[in-house]
């Protein structure tokens, strides 16, 4: 790793803002692996979309407790505005959808919907992730590696629960994987400028980790339980997720 | 004061909060469903960001052992909800059902109370302070599912008084394990971490499996995803700032 931290390092040096933006853009792509275990599954029963979302909504919640620590070491008051605006927008970014019923290439009203709403709050919660990675570049190349690959496969069960909503919902494999790294595009769009303006950046970094985490938190407790425990039975999606929760911590704390 | 004497106290103190749940139903004999939701939301939200703020604390002392114990934690409730016969009860049946029906909630309220009462002692071991912050989360959660109990535990024909009662009786194994946790722990502190697990686990389990799945149908998934939210993210401040 660090031979080839080395090696890297005159390009990066050379061109900063190429590199940022190209780490950046493989965060954004290693989203995309999570469509893969999918791959190897069948046609989906409300059953397992049920407990697809239950494991979707553990790894997510797992995100949210990480990103909502984070926030804190930085700012608690901030981190909870933030948490309370996330919140807000994904409230009202539910009703305008149900205000105006999208429902795409013939896809029940409920379905279309949660696709929708997870691949934009998956989306807005991309931009402080990119934020991130740009500031990291200013601490140092070592610790850019490091958040980047972080970051990237932090993206992976991201990855995992958009597609676990987008598959039921039939699309297939590859369209779940492209919107997986669609959701992610804000990263290397955003790692730029934060890299740039390191210092404007820095103070509305609990702000923006607090915002990702609200709207995940209430993604899961507004779309995905619900869900999951209409069909699902009881025992097997508190299981599911609690055990995806705790992975997903362990996860992040092993990185 | 020792620790010992003081998370006796404490947990004593938040097992009789749970006779302040009946005092809405002095005021309206029949609650509205939605209370009832409301209720249920707000004690998952307190129980969430409770185990949240000791899972922090235990992945941050060892990861691999505090996340086995959350396994473990997960899979004996499991079974205890499989072995009471209890994995699918309705807890929040108002109307008159069988006579079974009461004592298999209260069995239930007392699981909880024996699961609270040992996070309340493994957070104690950690800090001191965090396991009294943990009894204060938890004796306003026992108001609010008290709430709900006390509904029910009338609903089938139980006096107010003897329903308060009962709630509070449920609540007493939160002192008892609370007290034996920590006495067990305190001297072996390779314990700590797989402890706090194991009672996070729990409690995560207990929230997604007994608290919130009826919410939802009795207040409307809005309501009860933003009660929760919002009462998850204050408890999680409020830790955050004691560790300061």
């Amino acid at each position: 790793m660090d031979a080839w931290t080395a090696g890297l390092t005159p390009w990066l040096e050379q061109h900063p803002l190429a590199g940022v933006f190209s780490l950046a853009t493989i965060t954004a792509l290693a989203t995309g692996l999570g469509a893969l275990p999918f791959a190897l599954m069948r046609q989906v029963s409300a059953r397992g979309q049920a407990y697809a979302s239950a494991v979707a909504g553990g790894l997510m919640m797992g995100a949210t407790l990480g990103l909502i620590f984070e926030g804190m070491a930085r700012g608690m008051v901030q981190t909870l505005i933030g948490v309370n605006a996330g919140v807000l927008f994904v409230l009202a970014t539910a009703r305008l959808l149900h205000r105006y019923e999208v429902a795409p290439d013939a896809f029940s009203g409920g379905d279309a919907r949660r696709m929708l709403l997870m691949i934009l709050v998956m989306t807005v919660h991309s931009f402080s992730e990119g934020v991130a990675v740009g500031a990291s570049f200013a601490g140092g190349l070592p610790l850019a590696v490091f958040v980047t690959l972080a970051i990237a496969i932090h993206n992976i069960p991201e990855g995992i629960a958009i597609t676990a909503v987008l598959r039921p919902g039939g699309i297939s494999v590859a369209r779940s994987a492209g919107w997986s790294v669609f959701s992610s595009l804000p990263q290397p769009l955003m790692a730029v400028p934060a890299f740039l303006l390191v210092e404007t950046f820095r103070p509305a970094l609990p702000y923006a980790l607090g915002f990702a985490a609200g709207a995940m938190l209430l993604m899961v407790l507004l779309e995905l339980l619900p869900g999951a425990y209409r069909e699902g039975r009881r025992p097997i999606v508190g299981v599911l997720m609690s055990a995806a929760f705790f992975l997903m911590l362990l996860f992040q704390r092993m990185l | 004061m020792t620790p010992v004497w003081a998370l006796a106290l404490a947990t004593a103190v938040a097992a009789l909060t749970a006779a302040l749940g009946a005092v809405p139903l002095r005021i309206r004999r029949t609650l509205p469903l939605s209370w009832l939701g409301w209720s249920n939301a707000s004690a998952a939200g307190l129980m969430l960001g409770g185990a949240f703020v000791l899972a922090r604390e235990g992945l941050g002392l060892n990861p691999l052992p505090a996340a086995l114990g959350a396994g473990a934690g997960i899979a004996v409730l499991l079974w205890s909800h499989w072995f009471a016969g209890t994995s699918e009860l309705d807890l929040n049946r108002i109307e008159s059902v069988d006579a079974t029906y009461a004592p298999r909630v209260l069995l239930v309220q007392t699981l909880h109370g024996a699961f609270e009462g040992m996070a309340i002692g493994a957070a104690a071991v950690f800090d001191l302070k965090l396991g009294l912050f943990l009894a204060l989360a938890l004796a306003v959660h026992n108001v609010a599912e008290a709430m709900t109990l006390c509904a029910v535990l009338c609903g089938q024909g139980i006096q107010i008084s003897r329903a308060a009662t009962l709630a509070v009786i449920s609540n007493l194994g939160q002192v008892l394990l609370a007290v034996v946790t920590y006495s067990l722990v305190v001297p072996a502190p390779e314990l700590r971490a797989p402890v706090l697990g194991f009672a996070t686990g729990a409690l995560v389990y207990l929230v997604l499996v007994d608290l919130l799945p009826e919410a939802y149908e009795q207040s409307g998934e809005t309501s009860i995803a933003v009660v929760t939210s919002l009462t998850t993210s204050v408890v999680i401040l409020l830790g955050g700032l004691l560790r300061l």
